[in-house]
């Protein structure tokens, strides 16, 4: 901890500026920028090769940056990894287990290493997570090894989860047991970092949102923000015929068919057009905000377009 | 025509199908999976005895020679470790390799059964890939029987590869076939043993581990047969080992024997079959055993880790020196005996002929070193593989330190070494006093072993120099190794000039009890060892994580 500067809570958790980082002639990272705040779930999305894992093993000081600022908690991540790491927990998204220990002997070790951890709230989440702790690790599946790292990390007091698509390979149960945590920790005053690509988990949990491609972040702020620079898709059944909505500025794909209409509105013409839709006796309305997918689609549509129909976003 | 004519019962007839449906197709296919592994198994035991007669023709080549061995193969300790001694009252270099270099063929064909079956039964069922397969049109019974077929396909061809090789270098031909047969035989009988140890426990390790056991088992029962009776006793007849050797190849000459071998492996094949259909896919019959629900007190450093993850090889390298440090032991006066007139290129390597004790007490000594120095790269190379298989990260994402964490696994090795030349030392010494007769043999060799530590240390220290900065290269640190055996055993055969003798590490310190211990030696050994130990940790602080 002598190492470690000065770590109020005024400090961001995580405070990334013009990261770079190359393997050769492949950028991992090419000028990241990320602000994490005490306190918040910040959900970490893009697409698998965006950067997500580099960054993360850069702020736990695994990897070494080639150029940039990069600070956790106030502190170094390379030469403070240490006292850092006794304040922070981590779960990678592919969780290997030692095979002759058991998934108990691992939470432990992992617990301890770490500075220790509550014997009671190891239990606990290990009940709630329906994880039988005396299998050796080379028997779990990869949604139980998954657990044994996020038992581990959930059950230490510290003050910032990173956690690297924490959730691969959880079925549906878990994952909801998994988002009761997160928003526990969340209250408890930890700081969670969750790099996914399962978007309805972000959607769900996190305050504030960055989207990274290519080793850059494309877009951040708070889920309402990023709503913005989306339309919406309406759908309407009306009295009088609604073609006329086509000429509006912001509004996209009108679809009239007899009475109903559906069309998309950019989010800053939604108030303008939605006045000139009551004009026209609407009887019913759908409206639909966009969806994270449309969010992703957004910034990775040529490399979908690419993709020809393979569907994958993350 | 025969298409045509059966189509219309064709639909009924194939879909039925046996519990073998799909034997053939996976048997094809074992054997293309297997298209390096199957020629390197049995070319590899094959080429093994073609060394062994080579080199018993080089060593062996006078009449005399034959005598010699004669008379320390009939020794019980030459039964341990060879066979039951037949014909050796009329001993030929035929016989000889048969009978106590054979043992080691036979042993080799066993293990070639036990790893071939559990890798296409055991193992495809914990990978998964048997659900595949058995998803398709593919019997019940089909795995099994492909696998054993394609393992008698090569106890068949090692057979037949032995029998070539042995008739070819111009001994008896039916002899040669008899013994080529036996090591088939030896071969099937384990086959058998796997196929029931592959039903019973779902990891392949333990599966093959089980019936590595018996094939032990066997080696020992036959091992005190043949100690307590000239020709072997009842013991020796309890051991599908023992059968083999008891054919007698070159000697009496009997088939019969084999019979026995056949049956046990018809009887326990047919019992992996029953136990097999008393199971579900990918279940064993023994339960796994859960372990504890939480970790030891003392597991929490980085340390204790590296000591946890260590131990089992720990234990089983000083059971290892143990039985093989006792048996080297044990051969001592016998070996003195029976080298008194071997060729004086062979007494050189020894330390010449006025000190033959020492000479091969000595050189024993500088083998283990060898040995314990496989040791410590296999276990860096073991650190290695926890970092590129993905264990490393989250140790190293907690509070422990990239420094501390390779110190205390090179700390743990470093103790580890001292413990094992220890432990062979202790185990050679107690060895060699009771063959010898001479208690003070015990302090001399515990001594002698555990000098060459430095050298150990120093091979430990530039394995986790390459380690630290470029693991990829770590395999190079083999060299040293390798090295230093080459001129360790050969370097006054092979006229090596000191300056090149110089180069290996473990000519510096002497071989004890033949030559002195070199204090200056010691000392700069360690302090080089912790220098290039003290640059590895800084290199190790410096570089990225492997990161899959």
């Amino acid at each position: 901890m002598t190492t470690s500067p000065v770590a109020g809570a005024s400090v961001p958790a995580i405070d990334i500026s013009d990261l770079r980082k190359n393997y050769g002639s492949v950028t991992a990272l090419d000028g990241l920028d990320l602000q994490v705040a005490r306190g918040e779930v910040h959900g970490f999305l893009g697409p698998n090769g965006a950067g997500k894992s580099t960054t993360i093993r850069i702020l736990l000081g695994l990897l070494r940056a080639d150029s940039g600022r990069a600070a956790v908690l106030g502190g170094d991540p390379w030469a403070d990894a240490v006292a850092l790491h006794r304040r922070l927990a981590y779960v990678p998204g592919d969780v290997e287990l030692w095979p002759n220990l058991t998934g108990g002997q691992a939470i432990d070790l992992l617990a301890r290493l770490r500075g220790g951890a509550d014997p009671a709230r190891r239990d606990e989440l290990c009940e709630r997570f329906d994880l039988d702790p005396t299998k050796k690790g080379r028997t779990y599946s990869k949604g139980n090894r998954q657990k044994v790292a996020l038992i581990a990390a959930l059950a230490s007091d510290v003050e910032l989860l990173l956690l690297d698509e924490p959730t691969a390979g959880l079925d549906p149960l878990m994952e909801a047991v998994f988002q009761t945590c997160i928003r526990e920790a969340k209250a408890a005053g930890r700081t969670v970092l969750l790099s996914s690509h399962i978007l309805a988990q972000v959607e769900a949990l996190a305050d504030r949102i960055s989207i990274v491609r290519k080793g850059r972040i494309v877009e951040s702020g708070t889920l309402t923000d990023l709503r913005h620079l989306t339309r919406t898709s309406v759908a309407a059944v009306t009295d009088r015929p609604a073609g006329e909505l086509a000429a509006l500025p912001g509004v996209h794909d009108v679809r009239a068919d007899g009475v109903q209409v559906r069309f998309e509105v950019d989010g800053e013409h939604l108030p303008a057009v939605m006045r000139r839709l009551g004009e026209l006796d609407v009887h019913s309305l759908t409206a639909n905000p966009p969806t994270l997918e449309q969010l992703l689609l957004r910034h990775y549509g040529d490399e979908l377009a690419r993709a020809n129909g393979n569907g994958e976003v993350a | 025509m025969t298409l045509t004519m059966s189509r219309p019962s064709a639909p009924a007839g194939a879909r039925r199908g046996g519990a073998l449906t799909g034997t053939g197709t996976l048997l094809r296919f074992m054997l293309r999976r297997d298209r390096v592994r199957l020629p390197a198994w049995t070319l590899g035991i094959a080429l093994l005895m073609a060394y062994f007669v080579t080199a018993l023709r080089t060593v062996l080549a006078t009449p005399e020679d034959l005598r010699g061995m004669a008379g320390f193969s009939g020794s019980p300790i030459g039964a341990l470790f060879g066979g039951p001694g037949y014909g050796y009252d009329a001993l030929t270099i035929e016989r000889f390799l048969a009978g106590q270099y054979g043992l080691y063929i036979l042993v080799g064909a066993g293990l070639m059964s036990v790893l071939t079956v559990t890798r296409h039964t055991r193992a495809e069922e914990r990978s998964g890939r048997a659900e595949l397969v058995r998803a398709g049109v593919v019997g019940r019974h089909a795995q099994l029987t492909a696998a054993l077929t394609l393992t008698t396909l090569m106890n068949a061809l090692v057979a037949l590869l032995i029998a070539g090789l042995m008739s070819g270098s111009g001994f008896d031909g039916a002899g040669s076939l008899l013994f080529g047969a036996a090591v088939g035989a030896a071969g099937l009988a384990f086959a058998g043993v796997t196929a029931i140890s592959a039903q019973l426990f779902e990891y392949p390790r333990a599966a093959s581990g089980l019936a590595g056991a018996v094939l032990g088992a066997a080696f020992v029962l036959r091992g005190i047969g043949d100690m307590a009776a000239t020709h072997g006793s009842w013991l020796s007849w309890l051991s599908p080992i023992g059968w083999s050797q008891q054919t007698a190849a070159y000697v009496l000459d009997r088939w019969w024997p084999l019979g026995l071998s056949v049956a046990f492996a018809a009887v326990t094949a047919a019992l992996g079959y029953l136990l097999s259909a008393r199971r579900d896919l990918a279940a064993g019959l023994v339960p796994p055993r859960p372990g504890p629900a939480t970790a030891a007190p003392w597991l929490r450093s980085g340390a204790a880790l590296a000591f946890r993850l260590q131990r089992a090889q720990l234990i089983g390298w000083s059971l290892a020196l143990l039985v093989a440090g006792l048996s080297y032991g044990l051969f001592t006066q016998p070996v003195i005996d029976g080298f008194a007139d071997a060729p004086k290129e062979l007494l050189a390597v020894m330390g010449g002929e006025e000190d033959m004790l020492a000479g091969f007490l000595g050189l024993m000594g500088l083998m283990m070193a060898f040995t314990v120095a496989v040791f410590a790269v296999l276990s860096l190379q073991g650190l290695r593989a926890e970092e590129t298989e993905g264990r490393t990260e989250p140790v190293l994402a907690t509070a422990v330190g990239r420094t501390g964490w390779l110190a205390a696994n090179l700390a743990v090795t470093a103790l580890g070494v001292l413990w094992l030349l220890f432990v062979a030392g202790l185990a050679m010494g107690v060895g060699a006093a009771l063959s010898t007769g001479d208690a003070g043999l015990l302090g001399e060799l515990v001594a002698g072993h555990v000098a060459h530590t430095p050298a150990v240390w120093l091979v430990l220290a530039v394995a986790a120099l390459l380690y630290g900065a470029l693991p990829r290269a770590l395999p190079l640190v083999w060299l040293i190794v390798v090295y230093g055996m080459i001129v360790g055993f050969f370097a006054p055969i092979l006229h090596i000039p000191d300056s090149a003798v110089n180069l290996s590490p473990f000519e510096h310190i002497g071989e004890y009890p033949l030559e002195d211990v070199s204090v200056p030696a010691t000392l700069a050994l360690t302090a080089l060892a912790v220098l290039v130990a003290g640059a590895a940790l800084a290199a190790f602080r410096r570089r990225d994580i492997i990161c899959t």
